[in-house]
Parts: C-alpha cells; structure tokens; sequence
C-alpha cells in the first residue's frame, strides 16, 4: 500500500525535481514557451467555443424534456464518442477535414450562425406534441444537418478574403475536432450536475404553475451552475493536455498571436515531437521538463477550480 | 409573440443541440466504417488514351476538380508510377474486361492487358510467380467475387506482415504489439487498482484521502505527461539502472535504457490505474452495508468477510474496470510515443529463442500506426487509406471492450437490486 503512494508522488516528485535543476547559465527560452502556451490556450478556447454550447444545451434537454428512454441511450452514445481514440479523430481532421475546411471557412462560420437561427425560428413557427419532442435528439438530425447544410451553402457564396486560411491546418480544424472530442466530457458532467439537484425543488416549481422552461430556466438552471462551471473547467482541462488531436490538426507551427485561422503548436506537441530527440539532462531536456510542468501546473489548477464548483454544488444540494 | 411560442422555439434550439451529438456520434461511425474499408474494395482498372497517342492502364486513386490521379503499374518501386491527368489530356476512358491486376508481395501493383504482357511486365519488375500474392482480372469480378476478394484483402490485412518499408500489407505486428501491451499493462495495474480499492474501501483516515486525492490527481493528468515520467523515470532512470547492473557487457548498446514493451506497459499502467480504482471502488461501495454487517455478525474477520464476499460480489465491477482499463490504454498514442513505439518492428515481442519473450524490444502499435501512415507515409496515397484501415481496426478493438464494459455494468445494477433488502 506504502508503495502506492509512492507512485501516485512520483508526478509531483520528477516535475519538481525538474524544476529545481540548475539551469547552466543560460535562463530558459521564456518566449516560446509563451508562445507554446497560447498555441495551447487557443486550441482549448476555439474547443470551448464548439463543445461547451452544444454539450451544455444537450444536457439540458436530456435532463427536462428528453424521453426517458432515449436519455440512456444519448448518454450510452457520447460514451462510445468518448471511447473513440483520439488518434482516430485526428486522422480524420488531418486528412478529410482539413482540405475541405480550406475552402469553406466561410460557410462553416454562416453555418454556426444560421442553424441555431433556423433551429429557432422552426420552434416559433410550429407546434411540437411533448411526447414527440422528447424524440427530437432522434428526428432532429435530419433537421440541424439541413441547417448547417444551408449554412455552408449561403457561406459559399460569400467572396471573403479574411476567410481564407494561412494553412489547412489551423486554429478554427483543431477547434472543430477537439470539440468533437470533448463534448461528451461536458455532456456527462453537466448531466451529472442536473441529475444530483433535488427533483422536489423543480416538482414544486411545477406545482406552482411554472412552466418546464421555467422550472429549468428558474430553478434548476441556478442551482446547477457551480456543476455546469465545473463541466468546462473539467473539459478546459482535458482539451489543454490533449496532444494527438493537435499534434495531428494543428500544422505544429509555433506561431504567436490569436488568429484563429493561422497555425499552432501546443505544450502538448512540444512535447510529443521534440522529447523523443532530446538528450536526457541536456538543456534542452530541461526547457521540456519546464514545458511539461506548466502543462501540469494549468491542467491541476483547471481541475481544482472544477472541484471546488463541485464542492460547492454538493453544499447546496445538502442545504 | 407569446411566451408558450418563445419556450418552445427555446426548446427546439436545446434539441438541436441534443441532434448535434447524436449526428456527430453517427457521421463519425459512418465515414469511420466507409473509409475505413474502402481501401480493401476491389476497385476497376481503367484503360485511358491521352491526346499524345499513350494508352495508360491503371486505378483510380484520387479525384480533383482540375485532374485526377492514377496509379500505373509500378515496376520499379512502390509509389513511383503515379501519373496526374487532366481532362483535356484525355480523349477517351475505357473499362476492358480481361485486365489483370497484380500485386506483389512487396506491395507493388502491376496492371496487365493479358497473360503475355503480365509476365513481361513481372520480368520488367524483377519478380518471379511466387511474389504475386493476388492476381485478378477486377473489371470481369461480379459482386459476390468482389465480395469474397474484399473478405479476403481484410483477412490479409489484420493477419499479414507487413511489407519492408510498412507503405503496405498487413498490420499483425502491430495489432499483436497492441494487445500484448495491454495484456501486460493490465497485469500490472490490475492487482494494484484492486488492492487500492479494497484499502480506500475499508479505511476512512487521513492516509485514505491524501491517497484518494492523488488518484484524482493522476485521473486528471493529461496523457502525455505520463509519457514524460515514463521515459524520464523508467527509460532514463530505472531502465539505465538495471543496464548497469545487469547488462554492463552490452553498454553502450542499451537494453533496458531505451524505450520498450516492459516501460510502456508500466506507463500505461500508470494511466489506467485510476479507472481500475475508481471502478472496483464503486462496485464495492455498491453492495449492501447489511450483507457485510451480516458476515461480520457471523463471526467472519474483516479479511475473510474481504475475500469471500466483498470480491466475489464485485466481480463485475473489476470486469468492468478491467474492460475501461484496457480500451483506454489501446486507445493512448501518446505516451507511447516516447516511450518506445516504433514504426517498423517486424519481429513480435515473444519468439522461440529464449526467454521466449522479450518486454525490451520495442513494438508496434495500431494507434501509433494510424499517426504515422497519415503523417510520414512515403507514398500519402497509399498512408491515408491504409491509416483509415488501421484507425477502424483500433475502434473495432476498443468500441467492443467498451461495449462489453457498459454490458458488465449493467449485469452488475441488475444483480445489486436483487441484493437489495425488500
């Protein structure tokens, strides 16, 4: 059991004895580590920007209007999403994606914008049964994907020069893909978060006339916002310290600034590509220690940020 | 406008995003099962005149807006025969039934108008008859022998070697490096995630939570920090230490001090630990206090209450760990990366010579297969495809533990109702 602990020290105790290595003379290339970590930082947030919304949206839905039935099996799917190698995701923004995304930044960006639009409008427009909305995850798909379809159609014929990407491999494809791969972590922590809150609360709320969009908007939707903070923190973590996605999307060019459309490198990549070659106790096995131990040190405060929100919803449930 | 009008549009955009997952979650399998096979279906060889009076035979590879691309026989090296058409180079495109198709046991493809110019064109690529390993007339199959064709591409595929540069053949070294890493990773990380389960079950003390946090710490790591500890603490630290001692007639060479089977499975070991740990826990904590109570009662000790109730009635639950355990560990590229996966390791990890198996040989994975014929494939327009075969293989592989996870834990919520005091 002894010998446990020790392992489970073993993280901290090498990434602390990185640190603490003199370095010969020379201060460490902070620049490119900056740099390194914007690479990161900007793939999370373009992720964020994809998975958070839709994850967050589908629990929601799952949690107040889904079909019993079909809230297992959504959940049972963005599980089998999550099992999927990243690898595998990787090939597929690498090698079919990105070609495609070339041309058609512009349509993909009308399209992000004009499906929820048509999404709206349609529910304006019409009428839905509760009992056949509780399928909508089902015979939506045709719907959303007629949507975003439209979307990229509109975009096309839009001429923008500021829509044309310095590489196929950019910020907006490794945003896309590592979406892709971290909605189910948003999705099943924000269920989580809902599934915990106690159903008395919202059975009152519907007791005194309000409404399912009330209740949810009303009451569950603040009782459960320290667990849906948590849900991006958790994914903010997870899309921070992924590598093959990024190492496989983002064209690995250690660019700065924040262009969404230009290349990147993350700590992650750094680390993949440039380890493997470096001499161990070197300098430059030094400047990657120092570039593993950042990733460490935002990954952990990520998480922690994530479990004191989770703490926190756990107070609540039991006050 | 009403509010009634407004919540439901508010509720058509919240299932929107719910058909987004389900979409995403379906396109993927979808394009993952087309791409993944259509490498293997037999596909037509087209006979085409140009405008300068060549007649070229070949298949079609890649389709542009402006050419496309086809492969010709390739009589001197793999990948060396691609010629780019334009439309206006071509006045015409024929499909004669009595091609052949060849290819050799190194991967090459020849492309013959008969049996005469078939033997010419293997004396040209200096081959013999026993370096064919298929020979076809594809434009003359019908749909059940291209079935049968594509059965066998497959079966050729997961249980070939592959050829000497991995542009084509088979993926059995891989896909056996894959599984005899996993095997042995969860040799080592199975019996430690248990016994920590057990202890984090029994004790409730300061030791119990520090050791509670650290396992969350090590579930929130990202995977490839595991890869550095990996090469800086096993490959670097241990494995140049048991150099030392044991190896010292080999040094310089290193034996243990570079990357290999043995580190690898200890990385991924590492990596996997806190899902075995958290799942046993659960499983575990799931079972009735009365059952446990009600053995104490009876006069068995804590050990035995431990090993003749508690294990037995968590089965499940280690099944399950084990199942999550190992599709998370097969499905980890990165750390493996530094840590001794190769591209090309043609030997399999246990052989006949003693000891009969080798954990300091470096091995092929399936995973790492995928990166490495999509991104560094001399010839891309065979990598890609070959990287899509390789890529549904590995979600073949992890998708049915998985599945086979979520059944065991659904088998195990049955049994604990049962359990349940009525």
């Amino acid at each position: 059991m002894f010998v446990l602990l020790l392992l489970c020290a073993i993280p901290a105790y090498l990434l602390a004895s990185a640190a603490s290595l003199p370095f010969a003379g020379q201060s460490p290339d902070w620049a490119r580590l900056g740099i390194l970590f914007g690479g990161s930082l900007r793939a999370t947030l373009c992720a964020l920007v994809f998975a958070v919304p839709v994850g967050i949206a589908a629990a929601l839905f799952a949690a107040h209007f889904c079909a019993p039935r079909l809230r297992g099996w959504l959940r049972a799917a963005l599980e089998l999403l999550e099992a999927v190698p990243t690898v595998v995701l990787g090939l597929i923004a690498f090698a079919s994606i990105a070609p495609w995304l070339a041309t058609h930044v512009a349509g993909v960006v009308v399209a992000c914008v004009v499906a929820p639009c048509a999404l709206f409008a349609w529910g304006l427009a019409t009428r839905t049964p509760r009992r056949r909305l509780g399928w909508m995850p089902l015979w939506g798909v045709p719907l959303v994907v007629a949507a975003l379809v439209a979307g990229v159609v509109l975009g096309a014929g839009i001429d923008g020069t500021r829509f044309v990407p310095a590489s196929p491999w950019n910020t907006l494809l490794v945003g896309l893909v590592l979406g892709v791969a971290t909605l189910p972590t948003v999705y099943a922590m924000a269920d989580d978060a809902l599934a915990a809150l106690p159903s008395a609360q919202t059975q009152a709320a519907l007791a005194l006339g309000a409404t399912r969009w009330q209740a949810l908007v009303t009451v569950a939707l603040p009782a459960a916002m320290s667990g849906l903070i948590a849900a991006v923190c958790m994914a903010a973590a997870r899309c921070f310290g992924e590598t093959m996605i990024v190492l496989m999307a983002s064209g690995n060019t250690p660019l700065g600034g924040f262009d969404w459309l230009g290349g990147l490198r993350s700590l992650s990549a750094e680390l993949a590509l440039e380890l493997p070659r470096s001499a161990p106790s070197g300098a430059a096995w030094r400047e990657l220690l120092l570039v593993a131990l950042l990733l460490l040190a935002t990954t952990m405060l990520l998480h922690a940020v994530a479990r004191v929100m989770r703490t926190r919803l756990r107070a609540r449930q039991v006050a | 406008m009403s509010r009634a009008r407004n919540e439901s549009a508010g509720v058509a955009l919240l299932g929107g995003a719910a058909a987004c997952c389900v979409g995403v979650v379906v396109a993927l399998a979808a394009w993952l099962a087309v791409a993944g096979f259509a490498p293997f279906w037999p596909t037509s060889v087209v006979e085409v005149s140009l405008r300068d009076g060549a007649v070229v035979l070949g298949e079609r590879v890649a389709q542009f807006d402006d050419a496309q691309v086809l492969r010709t026989s390739e009589i001197e090296r793999i990948g060396g025969a691609y010629r780019r058409l334009r439309p206006d180079d071509i006045v015409s495109t024929a499909l004669p039934r009595d091609v052949l198709a060849i290819e050799l046991a190194d991967g090459r493809r020849l492309f013959a108008r008969d049996a005469g110019d078939a033997a010419a064109l293997l004396a040209a690529a200096g081959a013999i008859e026993s370096d064919v390993v298929e020979r076809v007339a594809p434009n003359a199959l019908g749909f059940g022998s291209r079935c049968m064709l594509f059965v066998k591409r497959v079966a050729r595929f997961v249980a070939g070697a592959p050829d000497t540069s991995n542009i084509s053949g088979g993926v059995l070294p891989a896909l056996i490096g894959t599984l005899t890493l996993v095997l042995l990773m969860s040799v080592l990380a199975m019996p430690l995630g248990v016994a920590t389960a057990m202890f984090l079950h029994q004790r409730r003390g300061a030791y119990a939570r520090a050791l509670r946090s650290a396992i969350d710490m090590l579930a929130g790591m990202p995977a490839i920090l595991y890869g550095v500890l990996g090469l800086g603490l096993f490959v670097h630290g241990l494995g140049a230490r048991v150099d030392a001692w044991f190896f010292a007639d080999r040094l310089p060479v290193p034996t243990f001090g570079s990357g290999g089977l043995l580190w690898a499975a200890a990385t991924l070991a590492l990596l996997t630990l806190p899902v075995v740990v958290v799942s046993v826990e659960r499983g575990l904590a799931g079972i009735p206090a009365s059952l446990r109570e009600g053995s104490l009662a009876l006069g068995a000790t804590r050990e035995e209450t431990m090993w003749r109730l508690l294990l037995p009635l968590a089965r499940p639950a280690i099944l399950g760990g084990f199942a999550l355990a190992i599709a998370r560990a097969a499905g980890s590229v990165a750390p493996l990366m530094l840590v001794g996966v190769v591209k090309l390791a043609p030997a399999l990890p246990f052989d006949a010579h003693f000891p009969y198996f080798h954990p300091s040989a470096q091995f092929m994975h399936l995973g790492f297969s995928v990166y490495d014929a999509s991104m560094a494939s001399p010839d891309a327009l065979r990598g890609v495809p070959r990287a899509y075969a390789c890529a549904a293989l590995l979600v073949l592989i992890v998708l049915t533990l998985n599945l086979s996870a979520l059944v065991l834990r659904n088998r195990l919520r049955a049994r604990q109702r049962m359990l349940e005091p009525a």
